[in-house]
């Protein structure tokens, strides 16, 4: 029961890491290979910040800040990806984001090697269902629900939020019914920056975040993404849930190396019998 | 769609005579020897020094990588991000083979290759199976590679983990530091450029253009589309298993982190996509730009990933499509004027 629970709750992180890729790529199809290199920004902006700003004005800043970086993204390099199509545009967004990544991962490793994000939320083990669960983690998991949730109910039930799936499902038809798919796009731009910022939040408050950690975030991210259905919300927290537990059951059950090992198989597994993804559109 | 209108050439003779000329053997080759004659000049001028004959070595062994990923992605579309684990099964199965039963390079090393090439096969006959657009093959190829670098530290017994593998026994020509191994790699980079150029030239080449300008055209054209994938996937793969094997018994050493995502993947992507997708000798003139670039940047220190970055979107928000189809669009424009 202990590993189901730590396993929904790492999946619940997976989720909320994945679900700004996923969108990203739904609207403009385009993969942003910096997204754990934002997370990882945001991260350390408010390990920065908290030394000087109480933790709660350092956490807005922080998402602020990788918000602002995707915003600018978007505004500048994006721009050249967006006047090409097909798999030119998602060739070069993934060529050209690597390049961000890399500026990112360079600055932050430069200026701020040993900082690292630990959020930790005192008290003891919270019983929950006869389990102990860690503060932290129970945290954690309530900040990515939440957040999943709300971003749910978003698309679902408001005005701009309809009008963002409309250009997921037909970027023309959008138009045609007086959408600016470039608004919509560079808002969701922004909106995935805060996302990947709200993520590195829920890794920091169960483990930490260091300025190394960019490329193995954005990687997990984009595995659970392609897992969950390339445009699908609903399947990133799917498949983030189903990696979650197959990661820390094979970790409690079989051992440590291995995990990972099984991790991506069951990845690739997945990708191969369905390819549009657990709740992707059919090919 | 909109055809452009042919140009027609007011001197036909000429025309023709210019594009029997091009047809000829000796002009398809003609780049092939050239790049040849260049690299083997280079270690005249760099002299035999250790260090500087290293790095070059290394600008090769991307180059004959970047021919693999090019007949790879370049021609038959298919995004292998497995570049590293390919080139490590070469490496880590021609040195476990050699070191466990005892075997000769010369037995070691094509076996390990044939391995490489197998798993190509499989990658690309899966893809296509599965109908699996660009971006899929790239992640299960990206997920391989995760899963080999790990397996690769786990089996400590075979692999020493992540304290790496010394190759213990002697590798010859190879091996032996300097300008000798520099020739041997050269020799094998000017085979791969050759057969690349060769292919292009075959009727697989000509199926390779077809079904990377539209697959369905293609099949439907007559062309048996899984079959070429495939023959792509068998022979890039190769070239890159061979590279990887070469470069161990070069190095004597190699671990994980030799053949790492970052290390491998990365880098060629960036080269080949730099020169230009498809051409053949992209991947030789992106290596060579990155070795040198790279040598440029290292008083940076951790600054360089981030001017590295600043270089990679300069160069991308520049040349879209890469530096080759760019300057022989500006030729032809150029001569079109005269």
């Amino acid at each position: 029961m202990a590993v189901v629970f730590d396993g929904v709750a790492y999946g619940l992180q997976l989720g909320l890491l994945a679900v700004g890729l996923t969108m990203i790529y739904g609207l403009g199809g385009v993969l942003n290979l910096a997204h754990g290199q934002f997370a990882v920004l945001a991260a350390i902006a408010i390990a920065v910040l908290s030394d000087r700003l109480p933790t709660p004005a350092a956490l807005v800043a922080g998402l602020a800040i990788a918000a602002l970086a995707a915003l600018a993204t978007d505004a500048t390099i994006m721009r050249a990806v967006y006047r090409l199509d097909g798999e030119a545009r998602v060739l070069l967004s993934l060529l050209l984001t690597i390049g961000l990544a890399f500026v990112i991962d360079g600055l932050l490793i430069y200026n701020y090697p040993f900082t690292q994000l630990k959020l930790s939320v005192p008290g003891p083990a919270v019983d929950i269902l006869g389990v102990p669960m860690r503060r932290g983690s129970l945290a954690a998991s309530a900040l990515a629900l939440s957040a999943l949730a709300l971003l749910i109910v978003f698309l679902r039930y408001t005005r701009r939020g309809r009008a963002v799936r409309s250009v997921i499902q037909d970027e023309e038809g959008a138009q045609l019914c007086g959408i600016d798919p470039a608004r919509v796009r560079t808002a969701v731009f922004a909106l995935s920056g805060a996302l990947a910022g709200l993520a590195a939040v829920a890794e920091g408050l169960t483990s930490s975040v260091s300025a190394t950690d960019g490329t193995e975030l954005t990687i997990l991210a984009l595995i659970v993404t392609v897992v969950g259905g390339l445009g699908s919300v609903a399947g990133a927290l799917l498949a983030g849930l189903l990696l979650g537990l197959v990661y820390t059951m094979s970790q409690v059950y079989i051992g440590t190396y291995v995990t990972l090992v099984i991790l991506l198989l069951t990845a690739m597994v997945t990708i191969l019998i369905r390819p549009a993804g657990l709740l992707g559109r059919g090919v | 769609m909109s055809e452009a209108p042919l140009p027609v050439d007011a001197d036909d003779a000429a025309a023709d005579t210019t594009r029997r000329a091009r047809d000829s053997v000796w002009w398809a080759y003609f780049p092939v020897m050239v790049t040849a004659v260049v690299l083997a000049g280079v270690p005249l001028v760099i002299g035999d020094s250790r260090f500087f004959m290293g790095l070059a070595v290394l600008g090769l062994a991307y180059a004959g990588y970047g021919v693999g990923f090019n007949i790879i992605f370049g021609n038959t579309n298919q995004l292998f991000l497995c570049l590293g684990a390919l080139a490590g099964v070469g490496a880590y199965g021609s040195s476990i083979l050699g070191s466990e039963m005892d075997l000769p390079m010369l037995v070691t090393i094509p076996l390990s290759v044939a391995g490489a090439a197998l798993l190509g096969a499989v990658f690309s006959w899966v893809s296509v199976r599965r109908r699996l657009d660009v971006i899929f093959v790239g992640i299960i190829t990206l997920t391989f590679s995760l899963m080999f670098i790990n397996l690769l530290l786990g089996q400590r017994d075979l692999t020493g983990g992540e304290t790496g593998l010394v190759i213990l026994y002697d590798a010859g020509v190879v091996g032996r530091r300097g300008t000798a191994s520099f020739y041997v790699f050269l020799a094998v980079l000017v085979a791969f450029l050759a057969a690349h150029r060769w292919i292009q030239r075959s009727h697989i080449g000509w199926a390779f253009r077809a079904l990377r300008d539209d697959e369905l055209a293609a099949e439907l054209a007559g062309i048996d589309v899984a079959r070429y994938k495939v023959v792509g996937g068998i022979v890039g793969s190769a070239m890159v298993g061979l590279i990887g094997a070469l470069y161990a018994h070069y190095e004597g050493f190699i671990s994980p982190t030799t053949f790492e995502l970052g290390n491998v993947d990365v880098p060629v992507l960036v080269m080949v996509a730099f020169g230009g997708i498809g051409s053949l000798l992209a991947p030789v003139i992106g290596s060579a730009v990155f070795t040198v670039v790279d040598e440029v940047l290292r008083p940076f220190s951790q600054l360089r990933v981030a001017v590295y970055g600043v270089i990679l979107l300069t160069l991308f928000l520049g040349f879209r499509r890469g530096l080759i189809p760019a300057a022989t669009d500006l030729l032809r424009r150029v001569t079109r004027r005269r």
